[in-house]
């Protein structure tokens, strides 16, 4: 393979890597703690894709046969399923995290109860719609070819795609934190919720913000990755997840920007892992993980870590 | 109670004391599914291709199992004593974190490293018991040990130490206590405990693989502190039995059943954010029993 090949390949996975970083780290800015129900909501989002553009469930689960009555085209499916998703995180947020903010619990406590909240969409994927895997068909695209040639490299329409949404998404995301109200407050909520709260920032509408966002990004990237390799039952979304909470470290944890660069960095990586060791290419994020913990604790791009007195 | 049901409950509330140790000073690490991974290869490769541990094939002797979780436990140690030093550096969730990725650099290197038998694992490690009876009173003689020793701590100037950098780790420092050197000490036993009971599960389990080490184990053995109580060794080894039982309890409820295990943990830290057992209640339970004084009077449960 030559280096134009690798470097598409590994752009594309990393542009997923981002996405899913991506929501991890507006949860983050915002309360502090990650929410392990992310993968799960990513795996929806997958699934809800599948749905919307007409596809039938497996023979198996409590669905067994249901299909839509229309099918969407996946342009138009994709975000739908993405808002899906945002609704999912929604209430991960209202079960999972409000109460434990309410009591001003020990934010620990919500590693575990959104890992609790994980495990139940989980379950209810696979007792609804079975643990086979499901392919979005490739003709989902509509009349466009499923691979091209660039320079020499063969691109895949899917993963063009995918490059090109993580980067629309980001910027948008960036305008947006930057330029409109709600943005800036919630970057204020992130900076001091407290402080916030007495300039007249409603937190916990900024914080359900927060999870209403990471969830359409990570029903978005469940939704491409569902096109790109299909849907590997419903426990797929835990390898992204993990990989994710690498990418969110090596970036910077609460930096949007780090968030995709440490994405793109993680994939090109694995990318460049030659075939012979392939078996070892999980282990690489996690390599750099622990080397950027030991060297630059705050990431590539995060702020530097307070330090307690 | 079915004796292989009572065994995996022991076998957890001795991984969850595994993570206590750590959290007693304070430090939040999941590492421990790593470790008892690492122990439980220890044991199967040692009881499976070295002709001294083999024994008679299907049967392997005692002392080899004794020798096995000695080394399991040692390497473990070993590990966790090699990255400990920068590793507990980091706080809070970044410690987490890091010992989330030693976990799965550790499983990727179980799953490729070409002694360890790949996705299938090792199978066929003999048992040094005839019966599961046998490995509950071992494993149950290992708890109680584990429980004196970690009742005995809260007397020693370590445990006091322990408890002092987890109240306030920059108050502990300026009263002379070597924070970096309790810490690590903690990490190390929480490692040592972990591999020795991965030797001892992977005779029982009869096979090893890489699934043993997984991030779903990290998270499985904080639920059981976090559930059980982080104050008190007491507090893990309730939240290890029971949360090890749940599942299997809650087999006759079918295809609900880990839908049910994961409201269950989504909802208990919301009702009992200190967990389970807390000073409150263990003094309650202990005026309820007739003893008024305080639990440090408790009479330590010698194997």
């Amino acid at each position: 393979m030559d280096l134009l090949q690798i470097l598409v390949n590994g752009l594309s996975v990393g542009a997923v890597y981002g996405l899913f970083a991506l929501g991890y780290t507006l949860v983050f800015s915002v309360l502090g703690v990650i929410n392990f129900a992310h993968g799960a909501v990513f795996t929806l989002g997958a699934y809800f894709t599948y749905l919307l553009i007409g596809g039938a469930v497996g023979a198996n689960g409590w669905l067994a046969g249901v299909q839509l009555p229309f099918a969407l085209p996946f342009w138009a499916a994709l975000p739908l399923a993405g808002l899906g998703a945002a609704l999912v995180a929604l209430l991960v947020e209202r079960v999972a995290f409000r109460p434990l903010r309410r009591r001003r619990a020990d934010p620990l406590l919500a590693l575990i109860t959104s890992l609790g909240a994980g495990v139940i969409l989980v379950n209810l994927i696979q007792l609804l719609v079975g643990a086979e895997s499901y392919a979005i068909p490739t003709g989902a695209l509509g009349g466009l070819p499923a691979s091209f040639s660039l320079l020499g490299a063969r691109v895949r329409t899917v993963q063009a795609l995918l490059l090109g949404i993580a980067v629309v998404l980001l910027a948008l995301l960036t305008l947006w934190l930057e330029g409109s109200r709600n943005g800036k407050g919630l970057q204020a909520v992130a900076e001091d919720p407290e402080t916030a709260q007495l300039l007249g920032i409603d937190s916990t509408a900024m914080v359900r913000l927060a999870f209403g966002l990471s969830g359409f990004l990570a029903g978005v990237a469940g939704g491409l990755v569902g096109l790109s390799v299909s849907i590997a039952g419903p426990y797929f979304g835990i390898g992204y997840g993990l990989k994710g909470l690498a990418v969110l470290v090596l970036g910077g944890l609460g930096s949007v920007p780090g968030a995709v660069l440490g994405g793109l960095i993680v994939g090109l990586a694995e990318a460049f892992v030659p075939a012979d060791w392939s078996g070892y290419k999980d282990a690489v994020s996690y390599g750099f993980l622990f080397l950027v913990l030991l060297l630059r604790p705050r990431g590539l791009l995060g702020r530097p870590l307070p330090t307690k007195v | 109670m079915d004796a292989a049901l009572l065994e995996q409950m022991l076998l957890g509330a001795l991984l969850a004391l595994s993570v206590y140790l750590p959290l007693g000073c304070g430090q939040l690490s999941l590492a421990t599914p790593g470790f008892y991974a690492v122990g439980g290869y220890v044991a199967a490769l040692l009881s499976t291709g070295v002709a001294a541990f083999v024994g008679s094939g299907a049967t392997s002797p005692l002392w080899a199992l004794l020798a096995e979780m000695v080394l399991g436990g040692m390497l473990a140690g070993l590990i966790a004593l090699a990255i400990g030093g920068p590793v507990l550096r980091l706080r809070g969730i970044y410690l987490a974190i890091a010992t989330i990725a030693l976990v799965e650099i550790l499983r990727v290197l179980n799953l490729n490293l070409p002694f360890t038998g790949g996705a299938m694992g090792i199978f066929g490690i003999p048992q040094p018991f005839a019966h599961a009876e046998g490995y509950v009173l071992f494993t149950l003689a290992l708890l109680a040990l584990a429980c004196w020793l970690c009742q005995r701590l809260e007397a020693l100037r370590l445990g006091r130490a322990m408890a002092a950098i987890r109240d306030d780790e920059l108050a502990a420092a300026s009263v002379g206590i070597d924070t970096p050197r309790t810490k690590l000490i903690a990490f190390v036993a929480s490692a040592v405990l972990a591999g020795v009971t991965g030797a001892l599960a992977a005779h029982f389990l009869n096979s090893w693989n890489a699934r043993a080490g997984s991030f779903d184990a990290s998270i499985t053995t904080l639920a059981f502190v976090v559930f059980g109580g982080s104050r008190f060794w007491l507090g893990p080894v309730i939240g290890g039995l029971a949360l090890t039982a749940l599942p299997e309890l809650l087999r006759p409820v079918g295809d609900l059943r880990l839908i049910l295990f994961g409201a269950v943990i989504l909802l208990g830290p919301l009702f009992f954010p200190q967990g389970l057992v807390t000073a409150e209640r263990l003094r309650a339970l202990g005026a309820l029993l007739g003893r008024g004084r305080h639990r440090s009077r408790q009479a330590p449960q010698a194997p």
